[in-house]
């Protein structure tokens, strides 16, 4: 059931960020809307929480101990130093001590300490604990309230992943039955009709019909997005929301304008329509692969000789991290480009090669900045040297745009803060977390808008977009601010 | 040679069975980190891109602690601090064993007097860390008994060496001296000596043994798994180099 928008609670924004006292069960009332039945049945997990299930659980434990590293020491490692106390957004916004990193690890340590560790037999002192319906309940409500950003493990001294422990949690509540439906129910979209939002073949070319007019009653230029056409140069995948979603299709006008004016050949599929992969959100490496394997499946058939990733955060993370690993190796591809390349990348090359050329004073109504998105800042790169994710959008948009300012120091590139929807937290029931995480970012917002009048707020991520477009108005900002790096080439980009 | 005492024949089969239940602890959890396969890449980024420059990331947090430098100063401070100086006492007990002889060089007072300094220093750092846990409201709420069990472990380790040389007389700590090195060479070589009989010493002594036993099973173990990190330790390299590993089965990522 929908909240009505009196109902949330939304913080005040004084553009500081400080560190609250903790308030225990704070948020122990947000809960996500369980998984439908054939949504578990289509993941290979099953419908509901069966006879057994402790056994199962314990035992898929013991399995992802046994074959992942990170998980296998994070769980030894930690020294609670507290570093990464007061780093999570989710705590910041909601003052619930389970969202420390390291007390939501905990809920997982203590389990662990129980049935794998000696410390086990000393129980209450070494704070170990039994893995009950209730520690359930508490990692059903607290691991999704994790969004993934991994910003604590950029702060933590052995580099501990709080991403991969809440993966590994959603992999043995998924296992047993206890899953999530928002991630679940898209996962099972993508098998049945090949992206996120459920967009058949036919709808799909209906929408890049409408956008091929629109960008024609824009530019009076015949721009063609072509679908499922074999023997194009490029594969482009973008995130589905691309196609649908607002501000989200501005960019997709963009890079159909930066294809045309270069003349490669690409095209979208109808079969590999998202670059987005939720396996990656529940920590299933079986379902992430078959989401992943799409794509390449597409790029064989089709004869593409390279394939570029559009603007979304995780997707780009799975693509750029997972693909060759899951999928690989590329060698039906163009060795000589990046496979898969970002988008952004591949525009700046351009760019830069002068095959396309870039006004700028096209966005002088806009005063822009720049919002690093988790998983491209912390885990993934773009370009030939470390960091190129960070450098590579900034180059762009300031390509794009004369006036960019910066958000706050030590909130920026690597120390990024989630936009508060990410890793399958952007549903409607969990709305309150969303604010509450989205909160040290806006307290940025502001500072920026105040201090700069900055209108524009550029991202490369569907996910941010959407959570940003529904968080400023509750916030007091302007929607029309979220836009897409590529919406500002689409502007500036002399046809 | 004198015939062995009970103290010397218990404290002896002690220390051989920590140290045995030390030794196939740290080797059992170090084979356990490294034989566990790692699915697929997830370096932090912006992260080095060659294996080489990866391990430096590594020798960095080692070495300065780089990630809690940005994260926490008090924190770092008192951090470093503690394991500077708990790392230099280590380094002057086996050094000492090899300068103690007789006459005595002429340094040798000062060299004392370091080892002092650091187990002051090692102390008061000790309290500040047990004190943020006490006063910080965060880090008291994550503390759990075991991280002020390691606190007070060491710090008694730490006051009952100093009380050695502040407690007993000079010519008491030379008796003690003595007989130590003797005992020593003795666990090297198996030529038995007896241990040396002072009680606070032998406290010192039952406390260090009670922490090398602990290690294995606790999070000191950090200091090993950090070397296995997977954020850390892994090159930014997936597209240039394929990654796969055929044990990792298809599980979790």
């Amino acid at each position: 059931m929908a909240k009505s928008k009196d109902k949330y609670k939304v913080p005040v924004l004084d553009g500081k960020i400080s560190i609250p006292r903790i308030v225990p069960g704070a948020f122990a009332y947000e809960h996500m809307i369980e998984a439908q039945k054939d949504d578990m049945e289509a993941l290979d997990f099953p419908a509901k929480l069966q006879d057994g299930w402790k056994e199962k659980a314990i035992g898929v434990f013991k399995e992802i101990l046994d074959h992942n590293k990170a998980v296998r020491d994070y769980m030894d490692i930690c020294v609670r130093c507290g570093a990464c106390t007061d780093k999570c957004q989710f705590f910041l916004g909601t003052a619930d001590p389970n969202n420390m990193p390291v007390q939501r690890q905990e809920l997982m340590r203590k389990v662990y300490r129980y049935y794998f560790t000696p410390a086990g037999f000393f129980k209450n002192l070494s704070n170990s604990q039994e893995l009950t319906e209730e520690v359930l309940k508490d990692w059903y409500t607290y691991f999704w309230q994790c969004s993934e950003c991994r910003r604590c493990s950029l702060y933590c001294p052995y580099g501990i992943d709080t991403a991969e422990i809440t993966m590994a949690a959603r992999q043995i509540m998924d296992s047993i039955g206890i899953g999530q439906k928002y991630t679940t129910e898209i996962i099972h979209k993508v098998f049945k009709i090949g992206n996120n939002i459920g967009i058949p073949p036919a709808a799909l070319r209906n929408t890049l019909d409408d956008l091929e007019e629109e960008i024609n009653e824009e530019t009076g230029k015949d721009v063609k997005i072509p679908m499922d056409v074999e023997g194009a140069e490029v594969l482009l995948v973008p995130p589905s929301a691309d196609f649908f979603a607002m501000p989200h299709m501005e960019s997709l006008k963009g890079y159909a304008k930066v294809f045309h004016k270069s003349g490669i050949s690409y095209t979208v599929s109808s079969y590999a329509s998202e670059a987005g992969n939720f396996g990656k959100f529940i920590g299933s490496y079986k379902n992430t692969k078959e989401i992943n394997k799409r794509i390449w499946d597409e790029a064989k058939r089709l004869k593409v000789k390279r394939v570029v990733i559009g603007e979304c955060g995780h997707a780009w993370r799975a693509a750029y991290n997972y693909s060759n690993t899951m999928n690989g190796p590329f060698n039906f591809l163009d060795s000589r480009y990046k496979q898969p390349a970002h988008i952004c990348d591949f525009t700046l090359g351009l760019v830069k090669d002068g095959v396309i050329k870039l006004d700028p004073s096209a966005n002088d109504d806009k005063v822009v900045t720049f919002h690093d998105s988790c998983n491209v800042a912390r885990g993934s790169r773009m370009g030939d040297v470390p960091g190129g994710q960070l450098t590579i959008p900034r180059e762009l948009i300031k390509a794009a745009a004369n006036h960019f300012v910066e958000l706050r120091e030590g909130t920026t590139k690597e120390n990024t803060y989630c936009c508060g929807g990410g890793g399958g937290l952007l549903t409607e029931e969990v709305m309150n977390v969303r604010i509450a995480g989205a909160m040290p970012r806006m307290q940025t917002v502001k500072e920026a808008v105040d201090n700069h009048k900055v209108n524009y707020y550029a991202l490369i991520c569907a996910i941010c977009k959407t959570q940003f477009t529904k968080i400023f108005p509750l916030y007091g900002f302007d929607a029309e601010m979220v836009g897409g790096i590529h919406q500002l080439v689409s502007n500036a980009i002399i046809m | 040679m004198t015939p062995l005492n009970l103290t010397t024949a218990i404290f002896l089969f002690f220390t051989y069975a920590v140290g045995v239940i030390f030794i196939i602890g740290v080797v059992l959890r170090i084979y356990q980190y490294a034989a566990t396969p790692q699915p697929v890449k997830i370096p932090l980024t912006p992260a080095p891109l060659t294996k080489g420059g990866a391990f430096a990331r590594i020798l960095g947090e080692v070495f300065f602690f780089k990630s809690l430098f940005k994260s926490n100063k008090p924190t770092w401070v008192f951090g470093y601090l503690f394991h500077i100086s708990f790392f230099i006492l280590i380094f002057l007990h086996f050094l000492r064993h090899f300068i103690y002889s007789n006459p005595l060089p002429w340094w040798y007072s000062i060299f004392v007097n370091i080892g002092i300094i650091c187990g002051i220093v090692m102390v008061l750092s000790l309290f500040l860390l047990l004190m943020r846990r006490v006063v910080v409201e965060r880090v008291k709420f994550i503390s759990l008994f075991q991280d002020y069990l390691i606190l007070i472990l060491l710090m008694l380790i730490g006051l009952a060496g100093l009380s050695l040389n502040y407690v007993l007389t000079p010519a008491a700590l030379t008796v003690v001296d003595n007989q130590l090195d003797p005992y020593m060479n003795g666990l090297l070589t198996f030529q038995f000596t007896n241990i040396p009989s002072n009680p606070l010493f032998l406290i010192h002594y039952t406390l260090v043994m009670l922490l090398i036993l602990y290690i294995p099973f606790s999070k000191v173990m950090h200091f090993v798994g950090i070397f296995f990190s997977p954020t850390r330790i892994m090159a930014d390299n997936p597209e240039e180099e394929r990654y796969y590993k055929p044990n990792a089965k298809d599980l979790s990522i």
